[in-house]
């Protein structure tokens, strides 16, 4: 949000902070999201060192744990633009951009050095929506969904980052998706990190809030920006046996997500079984 | 016990000395006139204000009428006054032996303050009492004033854009009639129209005695509406501590 | 009774269960918080809110770098208006200079106005002890009084009850007739209260702010049982957390106006009720005694800690009505006079015994969302994940958690080890995962509170960078 760089021309190539839960967890979302970047005529660096920013130490108060993990992002991107090997990281995650963008000035202000490398990354660091339409100029993209479809604004990105257009510009462009209200669509989903489970009383209660209204709203996709948002509302939906799953929002612009047209039968009421991985049955 | 002061103060500056202090900003600008905004906006003919007064008060559950003299708020006042005491008699469930005679009183600011002349004489040719102590501070006092269902005051300012009345206390001026009756009733000449708050502190400001009247006069209210609360399930209620209703007569004295 | 208050000195997470298991609470706080953060909304939108907001940010920050000399100059103003200035540093202070003032004036029956500082500083308690009877007249603290409860909300102390639960609250204690009508019941109140006002000696009130420039103390409410206190007992003290100043009456009123839009919606309040000392000669009625008692405890300590953003909060409780926290347990989960998102940054810094007071800054998701509504635009989201480092540096975390970010940061700091965890972590999740059908249902130890609600699916067969690989060296043999 804050004095984000500004490009002359496009930017051409730029390094993938792809974060350790896309990497382990959800590769699917990584290859959208390369995928997205090349259709835009953007060159993928994908630096092998990275692993994880260091939020969840950092927002459990572990600061000293959390530390090291910044300096080392730092360090493997920092060099990559300052030699202008790349013009900007770009991550498919509102929270962990947050993170790298903004809670580093907090987390490295005393270390000799690093404040102002950090800010020179933070300003060429990009949550991938904000750098397709913001940087890119991406008006349009070939997306083709067929489902009801709505949108969840994770925490972070929309009130840290300040992002909440661009995802949705880029979802009104998807073809054949009818939109459906999200009641609640900017509270949160009681995610929190560690919180989900420290406190996973309260995190599941507005957890089932969030699972209320995406039932009520009949969505057969909600789409959205962090990767740990979709596992917790997913999570939920799941163990419920509901059949709306949210879906991070480069699989549905990368035409990964595919939804039974509502003509087919309804599926059973009590799912057979568990579903064996999100993104085949939705 | 002035230990305490000194120590609070010494502390508060050390503290406020030291260069990491990561708050407050080290020289935050204070907030200028200039740049102050007003909050909610009014603006227009007196009789547009008066208006804009009346509906802002409607919209709190308040009353108004509009009225072109004095000589008519006197009649408007005592017509309104037999038929609310009808009105309350007529809904009346309990039995009729608390009232200790006060039923036909009303509790006002001495007749000197109240912005329409001849109002006590007015009253009393109907059978009404215009009730205005010079002092209401021992039981005894408020004993006599206790039962009484109707208040009438006039304001030291009216605000339209958010339908508020400010009232200052001072001789003849109570703060009690305004208060402990059921029915406030507030007469309001153009005259002490502005459109907002703002718009009357600007006018007192350049004239030199705001800060003079906040410290010569001991007691202001602003009131805005009858009482209420929402402490039950937000559930809105009226009449809690304050008057159950508030209605505001203005009229033309320009 | 249909429901039983949490008790705030149980543990944490015993309150917190408490809180959500109880249905009634739930009731009430959806009916409440919802339609409380809804008003809001539409009164601040009503009006250039970031342009209020900023100006009222801009002029707390100024009062506080200017802290000590207005300080002294409402109190010189509040001296030269015949009033008496007394200054407190600690809970017990605050108590012994009230009973005092009670003392000397001969009294028997205190009125209050609702305020949260004399809550912090068990106030009621101490009055009760030196004999003197004390009644609460907000209706809502007054409900909570007969109750025996502490309020659980700053502005709606009595959000976490029912009308149902009102209602029995006055049948038992005032022997009211059976009724589920708030007018009713307000009626009721009104006749109870009249008779306590009419024969209190001393008014309590606290103060939403105090303007240095000429001595005066306001007090915003709805009801009018301010004005009561402030007009009717013979005395009149005023309890005042140190921070609540104003420099001029300008800025007395624009924040006025920012607290009533934040709190409750409203434009203004039914009452500002504005006491610049004792009344003046010639005054018809108005107390003849005038205190104003000003309170550190701990105010300062929080300021020499970093968190003095926090002394900007003007009390509109905007923060716990937007929070998802605060709307699934309540106030009275977080075991302080101070509850929600502000709450759980005044407690650990004030002087008062909350238990498990290192488990409030980690009961926030961080969502950001009580920073968007804060009129002061305070940074509560930033202070928690201080205050959670605070935690963390004085050793307040178990060994277990300690030693698992430890390991966790050790981890992901090398490649190597990250790439093998991953290895590992997807062999072992991928069998589970066959076990229970396809996701995880079953998690170990201290993952396990996550699987009680909620599924997990495995780690990825191949990870992102191990396809990224082998796509760049497909892509290497085509070329």
């Amino acid at each position: 949000m804050a004095d984000k760089r500004t490009y002359s021309s496009p930017p051409r190539r730029v390094a993938l902070f792809v974060t350790c839960m896309v990497d382990m967890i959800y590769p699917e979302v990584g290859m959208a999201t390369v995928e997205l970047l090349e259709r835009h005529g953007v060159e993928v660096l994908f630096p092998l060192e990275q692993t994880c920013c260091g939020q969840p130490a950092f927002n459990a108060g572990f600061w000293d744990e959390a530390r090291p993990l910044a300096r080392r992002f730092v360090d493997i991107f920092e060099p990559l633009l300052r030699s202008k090997q790349i013009d900007a990281v770009v991550a498919p995650s509102g929270s962990c951009t947050a993170m790298t963008s903004h809670f580093y000035r907090q987390l490295l202000a005393e270390e000799p050095g690093y404040p102002e490398r950090a800010a020179l990354l933070a300003a060429a660091t990009f949550e991938l929506t904000e750098f397709l339409v913001d940087v890119l100029g991406v008006e349009a993209v070939d997306a083709q969904f067929t489902g009801r479809l709505t949108y969840h604004g994770c925490c972070h990105l929309l009130r840290e980052l300040g992002i909440d257009r661009q995802p949705r510009t880029l979802l009104q462009q998807v073809n054949g998706a009818e939109w459906v209200a999200l009641n609640g669509e900017e509270e949160c989903c009681g995610f929190g990190g560690l919180f989900a489970v420290k406190n996973s009383g309260i995190s599941t209660a507005m957890g089932n809030r969030k699972v209320q209204n995406l039932v009520r709203s009949d969505a057969d996709v909600v789409a959205l920006c962090d990767v740990s948002c979709m596992t917790h509302i997913n999570g939920l939906l799941s163990r419920q046996g509901e059949r709306c799953r949210a879906v991070h929002i480069a699989q549905v612009l990368a035409n990964q997500v595919d939804v039974r047209p509502r003509t087919l039968p309804e599926p059973p009421s009590q799912p057979l079984e568990k579903p064996r991985r999100w993104q085949d049955t939705t | 016990m002035s230990n305490d002061r000194e120590e609070i103060l010494a502390r508060l500056r050390a503290i406020l000395r030291r260069p990491d202090l990561p708050f407050p900003p080290a020289a935050p600008a204070p907030l200028t006139a200039a740049e102050r905004m007003v909050v909610t906006e009014a603006a227009g003919t007196p009789y547009q204000l008066a208006l804009r007064f009346g509906q802002e008060l409607e919209k709190l559950y308040g009353s108004y009428e509009i009225m072109g003299s004095a000589a008519e708020v006197r009649l408007a006042l005592l017509h309104r006054l037999d038929s609310w005491a009808a009105e309350e008699e007529a809904a009346r469930r309990g039995p009729k032996t608390e009232m200790q005679g006060q039923e036909r009183m009303v509790l006002g600011w001495a007749p000197d303050r109240l912005p329409v002349e001849g109002l006590a004489e007015a009253l009393s040719d109907i059978g009404w009492q215009l009730l205005a102590p010079p002092r209401l501070t021992s039981p005894e006092a408020l004993a006599n004033v206790r039962w009484i269902r109707f208040g009438v005051t006039g304001v030291s300012a009216a605000l339209a854009a958010t339908g508020s009345m400010l009232m200052i206390a001072g001789p003849g001026q109570s703060r009690s009639a305004s208060l402990l009756p059921f029915r406030h009733i507030a007469l309001i000449p153009f005259s002490r129209l502005y459109p907002t708050l703002e718009a009357w502190l600007a006018e007192r400001r350049a004239a030199g005695d705001l800060e003079l009247l906040l410290r010569s006069r001991a007691g202001w209210n602003l009131i805005t509406g009858p009482s209420k609360s929402a402490d039950i399930e937000m559930n809105l209620t009226l009449g809690v501590h304050g008057p159950r209703h508030v209605h505001a007569i203005l009229f033309d004295d320009l | 009774m249909s429901t039983s208050a949490i008790d705030l000195s149980l543990p944490y997470k015993k309150r917190v269960d408490d809180a959500l298991h109880n249905k009634q609470l739930k009731v009430a706080l959806d009916r409440a918080t919802g339609r409380m953060a809804g008003q809001r909304v539409a009164a601040m939108g009503a009006v250039d809110a970031p342009r209020l907001r900023a100006q009222v940010r801009q002029m707390k920050e100024h009062v506080l770098r200017t802290w000590p000399e207005l300080l002294e100059q409402l109190e010189t103003q509040v001296t030269a208006n015949g009033g008496h200035v007394h200054w407190a540093k600690e809970a017990a202070d605050l108590q012994r200079i009230v009973v005092e003032i009670a003392r000397k004036a001969n009294v028997q029956k205190v009125v209050k106005a609702k305020s949260m500082a004399t809550e912090e500083v068990h106030l009621n308690q101490a009055l009760q002890r030196a004999g003197l009877k004390v009644v609460e007249t907000d209706l809502g603290e007054y409900i909570i009084q007969l109750a025996g409860e502490p309020p659980s909300h700053i502005v709606a102390p009595v959000i976490h009850r029912r009308v149902e639960d009102i209602a029995a609250i006055f049948q038992r204690e005032l022997d009211m007739p059976p009724t589920l009508d708030p007018q009713v019941i307000c009626g009721v109140a009104r006749g109870v209260l009249r008779k306590e006002f009419l024969s209190a000696e001393m008014g309590i009130s606290g103060c939403n702010f105090a303007i240095a420039e000429t001595g005066t103390c306001c007090i915003v409410t709805n009801e009018g049982n301010g004005r009561m206190t402030s007009t009717l007992p013979r005395v009149y003290v005023v309890v005042m957390g140190l921070e609540k100043l104003v420099p001029t009456v300008e800025d007395a009123f624009l924040q006025y106006q920012a607290l009533c839009r934040s709190s409750t919606g409203q434009q203004c309040s039914v009452y500002l009720s504005m006491t610049s000392g004792p009344r003046k000669p010639g005054d018809v009625d108005g107390p003849e005694e005038f205190h104003l008692v000003l309170l550190d405890n701990g105010r300062l300590d929080m300021l020499a800690k970093g968190y003095g953003e926090a002394l900007c909060c003007i009390r509109c409780g905007a923060c716990l009505n937007v929070c998802p926290v605060y709307r699934e347990i309540g106030g009275h989960a977080y075991g302080s006079t101070y509850s929600g998102p502000i709450g759980a940054v005044i407690s650990p810094n004030i002087h008062m015994e909350v238990t498990d007071v290192d488990k409030l800054p980690y009961a926030s998701s961080l969502c950001g969302a009580c920073r968007d509504a804060c009129p002061v635009q305070i940074d509560l989201p930033r202070m928690l994940l201080e205050l959670r480092r605070d935690v963390v540096e004085a050793e307040g975390t178990t060994l277990f958690d300690r030693a698992a970010m430890q390991g966790f940061s050790k981890m992901m700091q090398s490649r190597s080890s990250y790439e093998n965890a991953g290895k590992l972590g997807s062999l072992a999740s991928n069998v589970l995962a066959r076990l229970s059908g396809g996701n995880l249902t079953f998690l170990p130890g201290p993952l396990s509170p996550w699987t009680e609600s909620r599924d997990l699916p495995p780690l990825a067969r191949h990870s992102f960078r191990e396809q990224w690989q082998q796509r760049r060296a497909a892509r290497k043999q085509i070329v």
